[in-house]
């Protein structure tokens, strides 16, 4: 049974589609209990990050406490958490959705569910929280509250009849989205004085305080000085404070019991300490158990990332460090090519996951990059019994060393306009997909179900569905296991000489395609060079693909201007500069640039 | 210092710049433009002269035995100007006897009368623009003359006695051929003229077909069919009666421009006049470009206008850069004997290496202590030479970063 204090806490998260309108109903949930006032808000104060504001999705799980006098004349505690909002975060979705009772649906009138907030909607379920739809963008003229409500019903399983029907952008209606959550969501419940446990859904690196763990107590209560292990890690710590966000930043309370949502900060340097679902105890009277659900994320997706200037790699090395003080979910090590130099193998989450990281190193730390191919972890039986993780093509075993190899197939849905299935299937057919079944979600809109290679998903796959659906589909996907398939490595050679960077794994089918795209983009973006360049495309020593990038013919200057000598060295030292930067691939001189243009996955054509 | 002859009074070149024209062509970046107002005219040519007289102490050791006023179009200028600029030159310096005396002519800008007072005031070498004998091409330079204009100009040199007449032809210009050029070629050689020079056209940021780029562009022959045009004119040429001496001149035996060749072998050469750049003391030195500041800076005392734009020292290892980068501009090449003796090093032991997959590739040849640039070589020469001088042999510059 929930205390008087606990009666009084609300914890929820929104689930929402991007651009369904999260980050505004959050704000003005936040202006209606007057935490904030209208005239202080940036606009969408929970997505911190410049990136995740420009994007209009947030990246990491944040928290907020809101003080919200209801009009029944009792002071509520509304703990309002967000939830990542794309398939690479799954997991952190999932923890912080335990962290609730609740869980506001946001759908936009006008566009129905999407994949993806389907997906969350099934793990709100899974989680036994308490959903309350709220139907948004009704200020809009295409807005069908009522198709929604009875697609909500229809495909998700939860009433929907009454739900609040709203515009965050206008304001209209805020105050019945709040009865909700105080009438229909649940308050919290558990014993404070049971043995700690706290469950861990976010933490966030800060130069001043190290580590600000983000944690749901459960049961029993957490103090500043408190000894704590986190029971996964068996790391332990002493709290240095405890407390709650307010809108503005930490707000330390000294305590917080059973039910409560807060923050703990204990000088953690790191944290890959504070594993997202781990549990926080006390390290002298430990509970029996942690909290269920624990899972150590790993890395799905991997790249090679290079400074385009071989003189920025320690540079390069901090800008890493740094990223991964605020991303446990990210890894990386030292790795050399014979192409791009000194870099690193990086691990990612996902491809947005791999985007967002890229983006910041160039945008926050300034850096050019070259990153190589994405590829996944395939799993090598050799013939000599030994069984390898593949993570970087270039390190794929020769065929005659290989018993099976295995490669990664997720579990993946797509919910699409039904004009627009034909030409999906065509796609996931072409990615090698196995159909499972597809579902009408109402008359207008269907819910696929595929079995798909994650290499096919990497391989450009998002551009491919949006380009024919016109961007209406939505994927959402889920890693469901390992199974053998028949690949091959695919290598690239340009004068006759290897070039690791552009080692492919493929599946034997697709490879005469895939060799012929790359290596027509190779000989559309190699300069011209003083000798004819010849590009081939390899399986073992097989040659499947070739393509010539012709010698340069033309690069003089004609007349000396009457005696101009200058002007002729200026011209051939800036030539001489500009050669410096230049990437040597084998005895070929390819710009960074040019080097991209090849690895960017465009046109499925 | 970079003296040449072992004996004697050293050499100097003397070159004048002339910067107005009568209508500015297309692909032109030179400082040239069109002057209406004769008092300029005078007072350049007074500039000149002044220009020239500070230097009279400096070059009283020398004999001068080139001289080559270029442009614009010297004979843009008033013929009564062009002449009084002509006799100041000799006056000043010591113009050897037997020097050779260029003056650029642009066909329909002289009469039988200039080039017969010119001829007998030692000047014995005229250089002609015709770019090409094919009406559509020149309209697309935007050159202002006529194939025939150009014959009637010609004709008029061979009877104010010059026989020494270079004749300037383009390649890769807007409608061009292989067929047509090799027209142009066989047009030229069957005037006779003594040298030709035949240059690809660049396209140059500051000139109309830089600004008309998108609407040009298609009209050009490309970078393969002028790789063709050039290398079927080197041998049309050459058996026409024309060797090819440097990437874009050729000349009878014996003609070869003498004051073209004083900056390819790295000799003094002093330039006046706007834009117009020198060589002299082991320094290399440019002149302002504005016409007016430099009347003013030339001609009134008290001015404080410096008429000197850049000077740079060029320092030991940059003169050996200079003289790779220039003499393989030359069919002759570098010869290992000469190059010791200028500059006490080997050329093998300081290039050797990295002319090995020149040479592999057919871009160059050497033999017999030799090395030259093959003309497959001569039209990439930027790359080769970028591949191979290192970046203390082209000097210091800035490109902000």
């Amino acid at each position: 049974m929930a205390s008087e204090k606990q009666k009084h806490i609300r914890n929820f998260s929104i689930i929402a589609h991007i651009d369904h309108g999260k980050s505004t109903l959050a704000d003005r949930i936040l202006e209606f209990s007057n935490t904030v006032a209208a005239r202080d808000m940036e606009e969408q104060l929970l997505d911190n990050m410049d990136l995740e504001r420009e994007r209009g999705i947030t990246i990491k799980a944040r928290a907020v406490r809101i003080d919200y006098d209801a009009p029944d004349g009792e002071r509520y505690a509304l703990n309002m958490i967000d939830t990542p909002g794309h398939v690479d975060f799954n997991y952190e979705v999932s923890r912080s959705l335990n962290a609730c009772e609740g869980a506001l649906l946001v759908v936009d009138a006008t566009q129905g569910i999407e994949a993806q907030t389907l997906a969350n909607a099934y793990l709100a379920v899974d989680a036994d929280l308490e959903i309350v739809p709220v139907i948004n963008k009704i200020d809009l003229p295409s807005a069908m509250p009522d198709k929604c409500k009875a697609e909500i019903e229809d495909v998700i399983g939860i009433p929907a009849e009454d739900a609040p029907v709203v515009s965050a952008k206008t304001g209209l209606n805020i105050a019945s989205v709040m009865s909700a959550i105080i009438d229909q969501i649940p308050p919290p419940d558990g014993d404070e004085n049971a043995p700690l446990r706290c469950l861990i859904f976010d933490s966030v690196y800060n130069s001043y305080l190290g580590v600000v763990v983000y944690i749901r107590v459960e049961e029993g209560t957490l103090k500043t000085g408190d000894r704590i292990r986190l029971m996964h890690t068996g790391a332990e710590f002493d709290v240095v404070e405890v407390g709650v966000m307010d809108p503005f930043g930490l707000r330390p309370t000294g305590m917080l019991t059973a039910g409560e949502v807060g923050y703990l900060t204990a000088s953690i340097k790191n944290v890959s300490d504070t594993r997202v679902g781990d549990t926080v105890t006390h390290a002298d009277a430990p509970a029996d158990e942690p909290l269920p659900g624990f899972k150590k994320v790993q890395s799905m997706v991997y790249a090679g990332i290079y400074p385009s200037d071989g003189a920025r790699y320690n540079e390069t090395k901090d800008a890493l460090e740094k990223l991964q003080l605020n991303d446990a979910a990210f890894t990386f090590e030292p790795e050399t090519s014979i192409a791009l130099g000194f870099g690193f193998r990086c691990g990612f989450l996902g491809l947005l996951h791999m985007e967002i990281i890229e983006e910041r190193l160039e945008r926050e730390f300034n850096l050019d990059l070259i990153t190589t191919a994405p590829s996944v972890i395939y799993e090598i039986k050799k013939k000599n019994g030994e069984v390898v993780r593949i993570d970087n093509p270039t390190n794929y075993p020769a065929p005659d060393e290989i018993e099976t190899a295995s490669e990664p197939i997720v579990a993946a849905s797509v919910i699409t306009p039904t004009e627009y299935v034909g030409g999906i299937m065509d796609l996931c057919q072409d990615r090698r997909g196995v159909f499972i079944d597809m579902k009408y979600l109402d008359p207008t809109r269907v819910e696929l179900h595929y079995r798909l290679p994650l290499n096919e998903i990497i391989y450009d796959f998002f551009d491919a569905l949006k380009s024919r659906s016109r961007g209406y589909a939505s994927l959402d996907y889920e890693l469901s296991g390992y199974e053998p398939s028949n690949l091959v490595k695919l290598d690239f050679l340009l004068n006759g000489e290897l070039v690791d960077a552009l080692t492919f794994i493929v599946h034997a089918d697709k490879a005469y395609a895939r060799a012929r795209k790359i290596a027509e983009k190779l000989k559309d973006n190699i300069p011209r060079q003083l000798f004819e360049v010849p590009i081939q495309a390899a399986i073992g020593s097989r040659i499947i693909a070739r393509e010539t990038v012709k010698a340069l013919r033309k690069d003089v200057l004609a007349k000396c201007y009457g005696g101009d000598i200058t002007r002729k060295k200026k011209l051939l030292e800036k030539q001489k500069e500009g050669k410096k930067k230049m990437r040597q691939l084998g005895s070929v001189e390819v710009s960074p640039e040019a080097f991209m243009a090849v690895l960017k996955l465009d046109d499925d054509q | 210092m970079n003296r040449t002859e072992t004996y004697g009074a050293p050499r100097l070149g003397i070159y004048v710049h002339i910067p107005f024209c009568l209508s500015k062509c297309a692909y032109c970046d030179f400082n040239s433009a069109v002057e209406e107002d004769r008092g300029v005219m005078t007072n350049y040519v007074n500039a000149v002269i002044a220009h020239m007289e500070s230097y009279r102490s400096a070059a009283g050791d020398y004999d001068v035995d080139t001289v080559f006023f270029g442009g614009g179009t010297p004979t843009a200028l008033p013929p009564d100007e062009l002449l009084r600029l002509i006799r100041a030159v000799k006056r000043i310096f010591h113009v050897a006897k037997d020097a050779e005396f260029t003056v650029e002519a642009n066909p329909a800008t002289v009469s039988y009368a200039t080039l017969s007072r010119m001829r007998r005031l030692g000047v014995n070498r005229l250089s002609m623009g015709l770019q090409s004998p094919h009406e559509n091409e020149l309209k697309a330079l935007g050159r202002i003359h006529t194939r025939a204009d150009f014959v009637r100009s010609f004709r008029m040199a061979r009877d104010a006695r010059f026989d020494n007449i270079n004749v300037d032809l383009m390649f890769g210009i807007p409608y061009q051929t292989r067929e047509s050029l090799a027209h142009t070629l066989r047009y030229v050689t069957r005037l006779g003229p003594e040298h030709i020079s035949l240059y690809d056209l660049k396209i140059e940021p500051g000139t109309p077909f830089y600004a008309n780029y998108a609407a040009i562009a298609p009209t050009l022959p490309g970078e393969d069919a002028e790789a063709e045009m050039y290398f079927d004119s080197i041998r049309t040429l050459a058996e026409a009666g024309y060797p090819q001496y440097e990437i874009s001149n050729f000349a009878r035996r014996g003609y070869a421009c003498r004051h073209n060749l004083r900056y390819w072998n790295c000799d003094e050469y002093l330039g006046f006049g706007v834009s117009a750049h020198s060589y002299f003391s082991g320094h290399r030195f440019s002149i302002i470009p504005d016409v007016k500041q430099y009347i003013e800076g030339a001609t009134v005392k008290e001015s404080r206008i410096m008429l000197t734009a850049e000077n740079e020292e060029i320092g030991e290892r940059e003169r050996i850069g200079e003289y790779v980068m220039l003499r393989l501009r030359l069919r002759a090449g570098i010869d290992e004997y000469e190059f010791r003796s200028r500059f006490g090093l080997s050329f093998e032991e300081l290039y050797g290496e990295r002319c090995l997959r020149f040479v592999r590739g057919g871009f160059m040849t050497r033999r017999r202590g030799v090395t030259a640039l093959t003309p497959t070589g001569m039209f990439v020469s930027n790359t080769i030479l970028s591949d191979l001088l290192e970046f203390e042999d082209l000097g210091r510059y800035n490109f902000g970063g």
